[in-house]
């Protein structure tokens, strides 16, 4: 059964095609890391997801139902852009507003547990207005928590958060898909941070899916390399270029060389030229490498 | 293995809704803001009028004008003849403030409140964590228009607990025979008042529902559109009005509740909620 199931989705405004015969495919508990440029037409596919906005042509079904299904979209939490929270009701307040929208039972100690969860016990009496980014991003994350949400659409929910909020996300999304069989559909910008937890991923470009893999998949997609430190650098580009087909210099200033057999190999072959390696070790492009080169081979 | 989803009738559905919706309503400054002018306003009226009323000449043209004020507190509420317009204008350019000051002003300020109250929802953002879980706009539009008749109700009420208060402070009679009259009368006209609040309740939501955020659009709509509306009020419900204008009232409040209502909620249906 899969949580999500889009077939040849698009969204027009206007002339501008936002989304153009989108495939999506989300296993139940799967963590859904839906990545892609801004503009690439991630937000439209997940309000229209959640039945925000209207779909121009094709088919979207979650856990197998339409996805206007009644009973299905009940079960969706969802933080798009910002938390929807009026600015004059505490936050507190907001949540109560939501527990009652969603039925919850237990209304109180729910929001209790959900704002214990974001660690924003003590804010629970603030005006939503006077909170920080921060604190508005985990009460976002605390009102799509509220009712036990089947389906999770989490649009940026990283945004605004410290290396605490992001530790907390982290482990709260993992509780959840482990724990009580949740499914979340994840966008951001912060790569790495994203790729600690996802379990599939979808890449998307000018509206159109061009990737779906699993963690595995990118795994063994991630191409290995060996970065090596000289004391010339300019010396060791010029005789690795002329053996490999690939060698780049990273940001901090180490040189990689894709499709080398084995690091001796390199170091031999530089010892042989009167290069001695200071520093010398074999690694993988991570996710972020991977989508920036996907999106160069596209262009 | 499938999901399991729990069953939501339209009726645990709109239960909620509701909740929801007067919890905001009696939550919201704006409603007691609105309640608390609708009770002011009365009061202002009577007092002041009573304190200009009389001919007053223009020093420099010499034109008099005359000020006409109430002479019985029920004027405020309604006129007998159910005609918003004064025809008396033997002194010089006369000013009737019977047909223009009355309990009909609530129905300008009901448009303020339906409009702030629906674009609230659009504006806050509220209107995404709302739509995502409520597949079903018509809890949406049935809850809006029922919470907001409250709210107009309520406005009425103030109204006329303030038009008490302002009689009673300006010193004006509270004799019903003397404005064609009754008690049943009076309380036929504020029940019929109230229930023709729903038929502008649910043209304003309409135009709420197409403006979103867009406040003073759907003010600006609300009013536009209202006026062609608002000429039947004092016809539909004059002081001495009876079961027969309680039951129109009901009916037109009714047709254009549901009518009205399944346009709004094609209107959601259509258009995109953020």
């Amino acid at each position: 059964m899969n949580a999500i199931e889009i077939r040849n989705l698009s969204k027009n405004f206007g002339e501008k095609q936002a989304v153009s015969g989108l495939n999506m495919t989300v296993p139940v508990g799967a963590i859904y890391g839906f990545i892609g440029e801004n503009g690439s037409g991630k937000s439209t596919t997940e309000k229209m997801i959640c039945g925000l906005i209207h779909p121009s042509g094709g088919e979207i079904k979650l856990f197998g139902k339409e996805h206007t299904d009644v009973d299905v979209r009940a079960k969706i939490g969802v933080l798009i852009e910002s938390p929807g929270c009026f600015p004059n009701y505490s936050v507190w307040n907001n949540l109560m507003l939501q527990a009652a929208n969603l039925r919850v039972e237990n209304a109180e100690d729910e929001i209790r547990k959900v704002l214990k969860t974001v660690r924003m016990e003590g804010a629970a009496g603030n005006k939503y207005k006077n909170c920080s980014l921060g604190m508005k991003q985990r009460i976002g994350i605390a009102m799509a928590l509220l009712g036990k949400p089947a389906l999770l659409v989490l649009d940026e929910p990283i945004n605004g958060l410290d290396a605490d909020g992001m530790r907390i996300m982290r482990e709260v999304l993992l509780d959840l898909t482990q724990n009580h069989g949740c499914t979340v559909v994840i966008s951001s910008h912060i790569l790495g941070e994203l790729e600690k937890i996802a379990t599939h991923y979808g890449i998307i470009r000018g509206g159109k899916m061009i990737r779906e893999m699993t963690a595995e998949e990118l795994e063994a997609s991630c191409r290995t390399y060996v970065a090596l430190q000289t004391r010339d650098m300019k010396k060791t580009k010029a005789l690795l270029d002329q053996k490999y087909a690939r060698v780049e210099q990273d940001e901090s200033g180490y040189l990689r060389v894709y499709n080398a057999k084995e690091p001796e190999e390199i170091v031999t072959y530089l010892y042989e030229n009167g290069v001695l390696v200071n520093e010398i070790r074999t690694d993988k492009i991570g996710l972020e490498e991977y989508y920036i080169d996907l999106m160069q081979e596209g262009k | 293995m499938a999901t399991e989803f729990e069953r939501n009738h339209f009726k645990k559905r709109l239960t909620s809704m509701l909740k929801v919706d007067l919890r905001r309503m009696f939550t919201t400054p704006l409603f007691y803001i609105m309640v608390g002018a609708s009770l002011v306003v009365p009061i202002l009226i009577l007092v002041m009028t009573t304190m200009m009323a009389g001919p007053t000449t223009d020093p420099t043209t010499g034109e008099v004008t005359v000020i006409e004020s109430f002479t019985n507190v029920w004027q405020i509420i309604s006129s007998a003849s159910g005609s918003a317009q004064s025809t008396d204008a033997s002194a010089g350019a006369g000013m009737d403030m019977m047909a223009m000051c009355n309990m009909n002003l609530i129905y300008f300020a009901v448009a303020v409140l339906v409009c702030l109250f629906v674009a609230d929802d659009f504006r806050s953002g509220y209107a995404k964590n709302l739509f995502t879980v409520r597949a079903k706009k018509t809890d949406y539009v049935i809850s809006k228009t029922l919470v907001c008749f409250v709210g107009g109700a309520s406005m009425i009420l103030g109204f006329f607990i303030g038009a008490m208060l302002g009689g009673g402070i300006a010193g004006l009679s509270f004799d019903l025979s003397s404005v064609g009259s009754s008690v049943g009368g009076i309380v036929m006209c504020l029940l019929a008042k109230m229930l023709l609040i729903s038929v502008f309740v649910s043209i304003f939501l309409i135009m709420s529902v197409v403006a979103k955020q867009k406040v003073w659009l759907s003010i600006l709509l609300s009013l536009g559109v209202g006026m062609f509306l608002f000429m039947m009020i004092p016809m539909m419900t004059p002081l001495n009005a009876t079961l027969l204008h309680v039951i129109l009232c009901l009916a037109g409040g009714a047709l254009f509740s549901v009518g009205l209502g399944a346009v709004s909620n094609v209107i959601l249906k259509k258009t995109s909620l953020i």
